[in-house]
């Protein structure tokens, strides 16, 4: 028998969120119990569906069970719906990364704070304009002109999507959940899978 | 008489490093300018002030230049003052120490023999100094790396040189580590030899001291090793993310395997879709009977609520539009006015009048297609003998050669007297 407590937290992974120390951290916490893991595992069981984690175990979500035709083609469609997303999401990585001038690539429990990047944007020509191709991605899809606008709308985009967090809607800080890690191992993934020669182009890349 | 040498070479030192550590003092910002942009002006500094510099080895001319520079063992003193890690060396050279230590335990024992207790005072008072030395050289090291590694190589500004600047402060821990090698216990135990001072100096005290730093600088290392990997991940994640969406934007059409089809599905792959568990009101429990009444109460009076605000929008929107058809209602009233008017003028006037020319004269704000419109309706809704009393003319003519539309662009008309 499953403990009425992991209602509110079967319900949320059934919703397809994502669960990790940032977005729940206690209910993250109970999930690395093994026994939980396997009490929940035996409820979702009737609902083709069983609890799934990252190769880190930072992230917890559900998979489907048994992969039928009907599971492999929503996966198919979701695949490419990732894919059509993956290449506006690693150019607004690389876009913090140059406008908070950090070593590393946003993390699962950094913060962002909107206005120091809007601040930040706007001194720099060369940031408003990646910005601005950004906020006009479809992904994204901003029909704002100013920076202000631009920046709110694809923090909004990222906060649906579960990359971002915002602990008080009206107040504009973000933080960086655990999505943002399994999105960097699926690229990594990709990667090795479909052999992309991205380490020869080493030279190329200091030269820039 | 060596006795009022020693002294003599004593006061005289300690002379001249008071007046040559005023010296730095008083030019303490020229020099630490200096410091800071790699050069000195010799304008900067009067001759005299140059001079005297030069001369106490603070700094010097390296070339014919005009340029001046700190010395380094200044440059050092001030990288140690203010702990800036990117200029600060770390001497890990043990044997010299070693072998001084060696040298004056050696003096001691000579004078002790000799029966010369104060040059004996002079040569203990030498090897602790050397001992000091020693043991302090390691503490400035460790404080140093230390420092590095909580500001996070902060004083570099690129991952790259962090890393460069990591991998620089291992090595000196090896060296450090080594260097700690070198200090043979057995040997000074015989150096201590039926001394109790030299023994507590070189033994005791030293081998408490060595071991604490020696576990100190094993921490160190263990905590620059993680945060290199820290580094490294953080390179590679930047490089991956850099790069894949560098190949992304060269092959828009990239796609890739079919991988929900394959017999195993990466699990990063498997992702559920979500399903919401829906729920409705259901009567089958008579204990919750009273639970759904409340709440459909509460239904009631919200539902009233709305009701009520729904109906003051609806009153305001009726004003509105009220007011909007009044507007257009008004408006109409004034062009059949302007085309009564029109056709009074026609009557005042000898010859034919044109609609349009008439529309420009009173300088009317009709489009001019309504106006005529209007003028059309005016006349045809005459009674017939009255349009008898006018000569309508239409100038008209087909849209283009192949549509046949005839289009009116003018009326004139004239009264018939």
């Amino acid at each position: 028998m499953i403990s009425p407590v992991y209602g509110p937290l079967i319900e949320k992974l059934l919703a397809g969120e994502f669960i990790c120390a940032i977005t729940d951290e206690a209910h993250f916490t109970k999930l690395q119990d093994e026994q939980t893991r396997d009490n929940i595992d035996a409820y979702l069981k009737p609902l083709n569906r069983r609890l799934a984690a990252n190769d880190e175990g930072s992230v917890y979500f559900l998979a489907y069970r048994d992969l039928d035709d009907d599971a492999r083609e929503r996966l198919k469609q979701q695949l490419s719906v990732v894919m059509g997303s993956m290449l506006p999401l690693l150019e607004w990585l690389t876009y913090i990364q140059e406008a908070m001038g950090s070593d590393g690539i946003l993390t699962a429990g950094d913060t962002l704070k909107l206005q120091e990047l809007t601040v930040k944007t706007e001194d720099n020509p060369s940031l408003r304009q990646r910005l601005q191709s950004l906020a006009n991605d479809r992904f994204f899809n901003s029909q704002s002109d100013a920076v202000d606008g631009q920046a709110k709308q694809v923090a909004k985009r990222l906060v649906e999507h579960g990359y971002l967090l915002q602990p008080h809607t009206n107040r504009l800080y973000f933080i960086v959940t655990g999505k943002i890690d399994f999105l960097l191992e699926l690229v990594r993934f990709i990667k090795d899978e479909e052999n992309i020669p991205l380490d020869e182009t080493t030279s190329q890349a200091e030269l820039l | 008489m060596a006795q009022t040498n020693d002294e003599q070479l004593l006061s005289n030192v300690f002379d001249v490093g008071v007046e040559r550590l005023k010296l730095i003092g008083n030019h303490a910002q020229v020099l630490m300018q200096g410091y800071l942009s790699g050069g000195i002006e010799a304008s900067a500094l009067s001759e005299q002030a140059l001079k005297k510099l030069i001369n106490a080895r603070v700094i010097y001319q390296p070339d014919d230049s005009h340029e001046l520079k700190l010395r380094h063992p200044v440059t050092q003193l001030i990288a140690a003052l203010v702990t800036d890690e990117s200029r600060r060396q770390v001497n890990a050279d043990i044997a010299d120490k070693l072998q001084s230590i060696r040298g004056f335990v050696q003096g001691f024992r000579e004078a002790q023999r000799s029966g010369d207790v104060i040059r004996a005072d002079n040569q203990l008072q030498r090897t602790e100094e050397a001992v000091y030395d020693l043991t302090s050289q390691f503490e400035e090291a460790i404080f140093s790396l230390w420092h590095r590694l909580n500001s996070n190589f902060g004083f570099v500004s690129n991952l790259s040189d962090k890393i460069r600047e990591n991998s620089r402060a291992q090595q000196q821990i090896r060296r450090l580590i080594e260097g700690l090698s070198l200090i043979d216990f057995d040997e000074l135990i015989e150096l201590a030899e039926g001394n109790p001072t030299l023994r507590k100096l070189l033994v005791t005290k030293l081998q408490a001291q060595i071991n604490g730093h020696h576990g100190s600088l094993l921490e160190v290392q263990k905590r620059l090793v993680e945060l290199m990997t820290r580094f490294r991940e953080q390179q590679e994640r930047s490089l991956l993310v850099t790069r894949m969406a560098g190949f992304l934007r060269e092959h828009p059409g990239f796609t890739v395997g079919d991988y929900a089809y394959r017999s195993r599905v990466p699990t990063l792959i498997n992702q559920a879709t979500a399903i919401i568990p829906a729920a409705a009101v259901a009567l089958d429990r008579r204990d919750q009977h009273t639970d759904i009444a409340s709440m459909v109460h509460g239904l009631y009076k919200e539902l009233a609520i709305r009701a009520k605000t729904n109906d003051a929008d609806s009153n305001t929107q009726a004003v509105d539009n009220r007011e909007q058809q009044q507007a257009v209602e008004a408006r109409q009233q004034q062009l059949k006015h302007d085309a009564m008017q029109y056709f009074i003028a026609v009557c005042d006037s000898e010859a034919p009048l044109s609609a349009l020319d008439y529309l420009y004269q009173q300088s009317l704000e009709w489009p001019a297609e309504a106006w005529l419109f209007q003028v059309i309706g005016e006349y045809n809704s005459l009674p017939r003998h009255e349009q008898k009393l006018f000569n309508i003319e239409r100038s008209e003519q087909p849209l283009s050669r192949y549509n046949q539309v005839i289009v009116i662009e003018d009326i004139t008309l004239s009264f018939n007297t």
